[in-house]
């Protein structure tokens, strides 16, 4: 901008130059000093074209570059060329006009210069001058030829008193009577000063000798005008002889006239006149080429000024346009950024500040949108953190009962991949197409028919039946049990849905252990009752009867009575059982060693030990733990015998029992561990889910307590059980049963306090002595 | 415009060609003097000027150089002789300005004989001219347009009438 401005200062300098030079021009001839004006013309007319050459160049430049702007469609140039032709018009037009009419007069004014009267009336003066002279020099000829002729006639010698009467009667200046040579011989005459008169040239003296008389002009010059005041006529005349006397040398008179100043001066006049319009009408081509020449410099110096005066004041018009435009078009290709502003107090610098305050606003309200926006992202990110860590599985329907929303927990608990079903109805997810139906059928329920102030939100719990294997939709890997889920359904806003659900099979499993132990409670405590009278009866009826009872209904009734007391018996330990189960008396927790426990229970399977089937590997320094010593020797008991039975039918059945202390970071006994592993068939798959439920079991006899009883056990202590099926690689098993087996886990996880192996033995000891 | 037209015009060289008909360097011991008869005849346009009174400058111009194989050769003496011839309509006779000389012919003929010629002008001093070196001498007589009135110097531009001009170089040892 800044060098715009300056190219435009030079430019403007320059064309103001040349209009100066043209004025200074014009002027001289104003002032109508020709010399100064003559002297200077070529100097300044190269001068001005050197100016408008220096003017075309800037315009070519131009010129060239807003056509290459044009051509490349850079934006404004159109506006420019208009801007710039509008100028050059109105600068154009006016001083094509001047220019022509100018013309027509400065042609027209030089030819009514030169008029033919006028050169006729100078050539007649000079002739007028000529002629005069030419009568005055004729005139003294003649006058001098009859002096000299009266002097033949006369004495030989004249006395001076003659000649100066002669002098006086020729009105001459100077009167002498030369020799032959031209000597003064006698003369008379006012220029006394000088002491000789001049002598006539021999050109005259040839002249008079053959004409009798000759005379002529002299110091008529034009080149020294201080001359023609001596200007003067001359006239010889040869005196006749009378005598033919051989020593008669030949005289001659001579005369000098001056010739009158006013004469010599109008005729110098004259000349000089018609010597200067001769000049004027040779120069009149010159002068005309002059003045137009002049003209037409001054044209295009005021044309050229004006088409750079044009494109410079157009350019300063649409700069803040082409501002504007640029920064509408920034604007629409969404930079807001800070706008230049036009610095200048007019409607268009005003306009571009409007633009940039508008713009600056635009962006505010951007700014503070793009917060908002942020703001709500922020929380709506939060919101999904929250649901994606939701152990609660949330599935969304919009209001066409399509899946809109899911999080991880619904697809962990459904173990479908939700997500890839979005947009598509609950009922098309294979598998879950009665589940689907149920939870519309009970939105559609509880949606209609409201009841004043309730809420349309509904629970239920749906037993989502095991997938079918056969489909082929179900990979092994997504092979899921059959499990409760607790339902909760909520309508949203414009027809959505929300259903959120858990697996609450734990849950279910949890109170179905409760209401078996309180059935079991009961149930033994009703069956207890009579079961020892039966079996006292049953003996005093042996008792009674054996004596007196012979043969064949003695041993009916030997056996009768047994199979009573053996059913009975049988059946006292299973209502045992189920007490135990039922009303497990509250753990005494002591601080006790694992190992020493576990030792002390395996001496009842010496046979086993000693058959290789069993097979105990205790860790060393094992932490106290917190127990019930009666409780866990159950626990060891129940696992140990699990194991043994699941392995009973293979022939290298091995039961392993093992313990070590799992530390944590920092090396400090986290937990113990107590692990029980068979290579046997393992768990079903069924089972495994529901192993801690009573009357869950894969024995052909056995009450299905077991396991049950070591959960309820483990929970005491605040022990976790794990069971699991070995895999393939599961070391510490050798044999062909590696492939295979079961393992059984607890941790214990409640230390004794003051951990060290010898007091805990020593607390064992001080417990089994008790 | 109209201008510079007038002064890329052609030129062409005028009808009756100036000659030199004698051209003679006079070497008098050291000194270099010059005697030259030109012969021209005055074009039919610059007779009719001179005939309306317009001053005429005739202009004889001699360099004298030494060649310099290393340099630009040196000038060693530069003369220049103008006349000026005026018709004087009031006496129809003929002036001629020679430096501060002025004479009076009734002639024309006569008035341009005087310029035609130059004998024993000197040009070179004694002691200029080095013995060893190689000298020459550069001639020019013109008609000079631009002692003229400027209006008919423009006018005249690039007419062939008014050149009139001849030219010589000459070596002497």
């Amino acid at each position: 901008m800044l060098k715009a401005t300056r190219w435009a200062w030079v430019v403007s300098l320059v064309a103001v130059t040349g209009a100066a030079l043209v004025l200074a021009f014009l002027l001289s001839f104003a002032t109508n000093s020709p010399a100064l004006y003559e002297r200077y013309y070529l100097w300044l007319f190269w001068l001005n074209v050197a100016v408008a050459g220096l003017l075309t160049l800037v315009i070519v430049i131009a010129s060239a570059r807003l056509v290459v702007r044009l051509r490349r469609r850079k934006f404004g140039s159109r506006l420019l060329l208009k801007l710039a032709a509008i100028f050059a018009t109105v600068g154009v037009i006016p001083g094509v006009l001047i220019y022509t009419v100018s013309f027509q007069f400065v042609s027209r004014s030089i030819e009514t210069w030169f008029d033919v009267r006028v050169e006729g009336a100078l050539d007649a003066g000079l002739n007028l001058g000529r002629a005069t002279l030419d009568a005055r020099v004729r005139e003294l000829g003649e006058r001098t030829r009859a002096a000299a002729e009266r002097l033949a006639e006369a004495a030989a010698s004249p006395r001076p008193l003659a000649l100066e009467r002669l002098r006086e009667g020729l009105d001459a200046q100077d009167v002498a009577i030369t020799g032959p040579a031209g000597q003064t011989l006698a003369a008379a005459g006012g220029s006394a000063t000088s002491l000789l008169p001049d002598r006539p040239s021999q050109t005259m003296l040839r002249q008079a000798r053959l004409q009798r008389v000759t005379s002529q002009l002299e110091g008529l010059d034009e080149d020294n005008p201080a001359a023609a005041v001596s200007a003067r006529v001359r006239a010889l005349a040869l005196i006749p002889s009378r005598e033919f006397g051989l020593g008669e040398q030949e005289r001659f008179l001579y005369v000098t006239q001056a010739l009158p100043q006013s004469l010599a001066m109008n005729a110098l006049a004259v000349q000089s006149a018609y010597r200067e319009y001769q000049q004027r009408a040779l120069s009149r081509d010159g002068l005309r080429r002059m003045y137009i020449g002049t003209l037409t410099l001054t044209l295009v110096l005021a044309v050229f000024t004006a088409v750079l005066l044009a494109a410079l004041l157009g350019n300063q018009l649409a700069r803040p346009l082409l501002l504007l435009a640029e920064g509408v078009r920034q604007v629409a290709g969404g930079d807001l950024g800070v706008k230049p502003v036009f610095a200048s107090r007019d409607e268009l610098g005003g306009l571009t500040r409007a633009f940039a305050d508008m713009t600056q606003q635009l962006a505010d309200a951007r700014s503070l949108v793009q917060r908002s926006v942020a703001q709500v992202e922020g929380a709506r990110a939060e919101l999904q953190t929250i649901l994606d860590n939701l152990s609660a599985g949330v599935i969304v329907f919009d209001s066409l009962g399509r899946i809109d929303i899911t999080n991880p927990g619904a697809t962990r608990i459904l173990r479908l991949p939700l997500a890839a079903y979005r947009l598509r109805r609950l009922d098309e997810v294979p598998g879950l197409a009665a589940f689907g139906k149920a939870i519309e059928q009970r939105f559609e329920l509880h949606g209609a028919n409201l009841a004043a102030g309730e809420q349309p939100l509904w629970q239920d719990s749906f037993e989502l039946a095991a997938p079918d294997p056969s489909h082929p939709e179900h990979s092994a890997g997504e092979q899921r049990a059959s499990m409760t889920l607790l339902v909760r359904g909520a309508p949203m806003p414009q027809g959505a849905r929300l259903l959120v659900f858990d697996d609450i099979t734990d849950v279910v499993s949890a109170q179905r252990n409760l209401a078996w132990s309180e059935v079991a409670r009961r149930l033994a405590h009703e069956i207890k009752n009579p079961l020892t009278p039966i079996q006292l009866s049953a003996e005093r009826l042996q008792l009674k009867l054996e004596s007196k009872l012979r043969g064949a209904d003695l041993a009916m009734l030997t056996r009768s009575v047994g199979t009573i007391v053996t059913q009975v018996q049988a059946m006292k330990s299973l209502v045992n059982e189920f007490r135990d189960y039922a009303r497990l008396p509250a753990a005494m927790l002591v601080p006790l060693d694992l190992n020493a426990l576990i030792s002390e229970v395996l001496a009842l399977y010496s046979t086993a030990q000693d058959a290789g089937r069993l097979h105990a590997d205790l860790g060393e320094g094992l932490p106290t733990i917190l127990g019930d010593s009666t409780q866990l020797r159950q626990i060891v008991h129940n696992l140990v015998q699990n194991a043994l039975d699941a392995v009973a039918d293979q022939v290298d059945g091995r039961v392993r029992i093992n313990t070590e202390t799992s530390r944590n970071a920092r090396g400090e006994p986290r937990a113990v561990r107590l692990q029980v592993i068979d290579n046997g068939p393992g768990f079903a798959e069924k089972v495994l889910q529901r192993a801690f439920e009573p009357y869950v079991t894969t024995k052909n006899k056995g009450t299905g307590l077991g396991l049950a009883v070591v959960k309820k056990i483990a929970d005491e202590h605040g022990a976790r059980v794990r069971i699991a099926n070995l895999g393939q690689a599961s070391p510490g098993l050798s044999g062909a049963g590696a492939t295979h087996g079961a393992q059984v886990s607890l941790s214990f996880s409640k230390l004794a306090p003051g951990n060290s192996p010898a007091a805990a033995a020593a607390t064992a000891v001080a417990d089994r002595a008790h | 415009m109209a201008g510079v037209a007038l002064w890329l015009g052609p030129r062409a060289w005028a009808a009756t060609t100036p000659a030199l008909t004698f051209f003679e360097i006079d070497r008098e011991d050291d000194a270099v003097a010059l005697n030259y008869v030109v012969d021209f005849e005055l074009a039919p346009a610059v007779e009719d000027a001179l005939g309306k009174g317009i001053p005429l400058h005739f202009m004889a111009e001699v360099e004298v150089l030494r060649s310099r194989w290393y340099w630009r050769d040196r000038r060693i003496a530069h003369a220049v002789r103008t006349w000026r011839i005026v018709f004087q309509p009031l006496t129809s006779n003929y002036r001629v300005s020679f430096g501060g000389l002025s004479r009076t012919y009734p002639s024309r003929s006569e008035a341009l004989a005087t310029i035609t010629r130059s004998g024993r002008w000197r040009i070179v001093e004694p002691g200029q001219v080095e013995p060893d070196s190689h000298h020459y001498l550069e001639f020019r007589f013109r008609l000079d347009t631009s002692q003229l009135p400027r209006p008919i110097q423009i006018g005249i531009g690039g007419q062939a009438d008014w050149t009139l001009e001849v030219e010589r170089t000459q070596a002497f040892s």
